[in-house]
């Protein structure tokens, strides 16, 4: 009986001591953690209009450039000169893609694509972040839709190369893109003049 | 004559079979699956294995310093909630001050826990060791994961993507070996890595 109580005291004792290490973890954690994802989001919306920023400038020049527009709860950041971009977030292969698109003022051109966020296969599927994929969607044309063809023939104005051994994540991304757009678009269209 | 004494202490056959002769991975072939997830860059296998050593040490301090009051009926249970505590805190250390390096291991970080090398330390050497020989056997796994970590990541990164922590050492024309970047690839260079170092160790199978 004596043993049984201090076994279940020692467990106690130790769960608590650790509980509250984390809790203080935690607490002077957190915060730095969710300003580094406030900047990882910025950081993007600027990449993807292509507003020169370095890292100590971003939040200065995140509010000088950017218009902050609400619509239906969605958000839109507008640039000086009418390029228009949206945060887009979809399921990929192993978790939630989250990424960010600029469209040029037309609406129909892609500016750039960035990711904010991602958790697919490292070393594969994780290339979506590479600048050689993201680059290849400059200056295509959302319509009717995106697509991303096997790599090597992509021809046309709206298709992309997909990634080599990456085939399931390429998928996932570009179903995300078509699927953000079609949500995103007619609201911008409505509120923008 | 030093080295003789010194190969017959303690601190040292518990280094040396960390190190080589108990190596975590090709002896006991624990902690196969997280050497096969990433071990396809270099950077992600040195931050994996710093992470994974980090919690090897942690928990050895914690486990060899509370040996004497942890009943044998409740250790897995306090082996549990040590290691998970300290990948929570490796975890949300990576998150705030490295967030890049957190990005490109995802949910490899809290995989950790599921290393089947710390568990296996804490029952087989931490619950009856002292804390100095714990945390030298520790670092001893620790950096026995590591090398072989590394270098597995070197091979594949190398053939896989042409590059080694980036930088370009394959010539120009070099076509990728994409199978090496996945699992089967890993799978491939991880067996030859066993057998070439049991051959060497001479462990019998």
């Amino acid at each position: 009986m004596k043993d049984k109580i201090r076994m279940i005291l020692f467990v106690l004792i130790l769960g608590s001591f650790l509980t509250s290490i984390l809790l203080l973890v935690d607490s002077y954690a957190s915060p730095i953690i969710k300003r580094n994802k406030i900047l990882k989001i910025k950081k993007s919306i600027l990449t993807a209009l292509e507003i020169p920023y370095n890292n100590k400038n971003i939040t200065g020049v995140f509010s000088n450039n950017i218009e902050i527009v609400k619509k239906k709860n969605k958000t839109f950041y507008i640039s000086k000169n009418g390029d228009v971009s949206f945060k887009m977030s979809g399921p990929g292969v192993w978790g939630p893609i989250e990424s960010a698109i600029a469209l040029k003022p037309d609406l129909k051109t892609i500016k750039s694509i960035t990711i904010i966020h991602q958790e697919e296969t490292p070393g594969l599927g994780s290339r979506i972040t590479g600048k050689k994929f993201l680059n290849e969607f400059k200056n295509k044309v959302i319509t009717p839709e995106i697509r991303i063809v096997r790599a090597g023939q992509a021809k046309g104005n709206n298709e992309v190369d997909a990634i080599t051994g990456a085939t399931l994540s390429s998928k996932a991304f570009e179903a995300l893109i078509n699927n953000q757009i079609k949500l995103y678009l007619p609201l911008i269209k409505g509120g923008k003049k | 004559m030093i080295f003789a004494r010194l190969k017959s202490t303690e601190e040292f056959k518990t280094v040396a079979n960390g190190l080589w002769r108990d190596h975590p991975i090709f002896s006991m072939v624990l902690g196969i699956c997280t050497a096969l997830a990433v071990s396809n860059k270099v950077d992600n296998a040195i931050a994996m294995s710093a992470g994974t050593t980090f919690v090897l040490v942690a928990t050895a301090i914690i486990i060899s310093l509370l040996r004497k009051l942890i009943s044998t009926r409740v250790r897995i249970i306090t082996f549990m909630i040590v290691i998970a505590s300290f990948v929570i805190i490796v975890d949300k250390a990576i998150e705030a001050f490295f967030p890049s390096i957190s990005e490109a291991l995802g949910p490899y970080i809290g995989l950790i826990i599921t290393n089947c090398i710390i568990m296996g330390r804490a029952e087989a050497f931490y619950i009856q060791n002292k804390v100095h020989l714990s945390i030298l056997d520790a670092l001893a796994n620790g950096l026995g994961y590591t090398y072989t970590l590394v270098s597995i990541a070197i091979i594949r990164e190398a053939l896989g993507f042409g590059t080694i922590l980036g930088i370009r050492v394959m010539p120009a024309g070099w076509t990728n070996w994409v199978i090496m970047a996945m699992a089967p690839g890993a799978f491939f260079i991880l067996s030859v890595f066993i057998w070439l170092s049991r051959t060497l160790a001479k462990i019998e199978p």
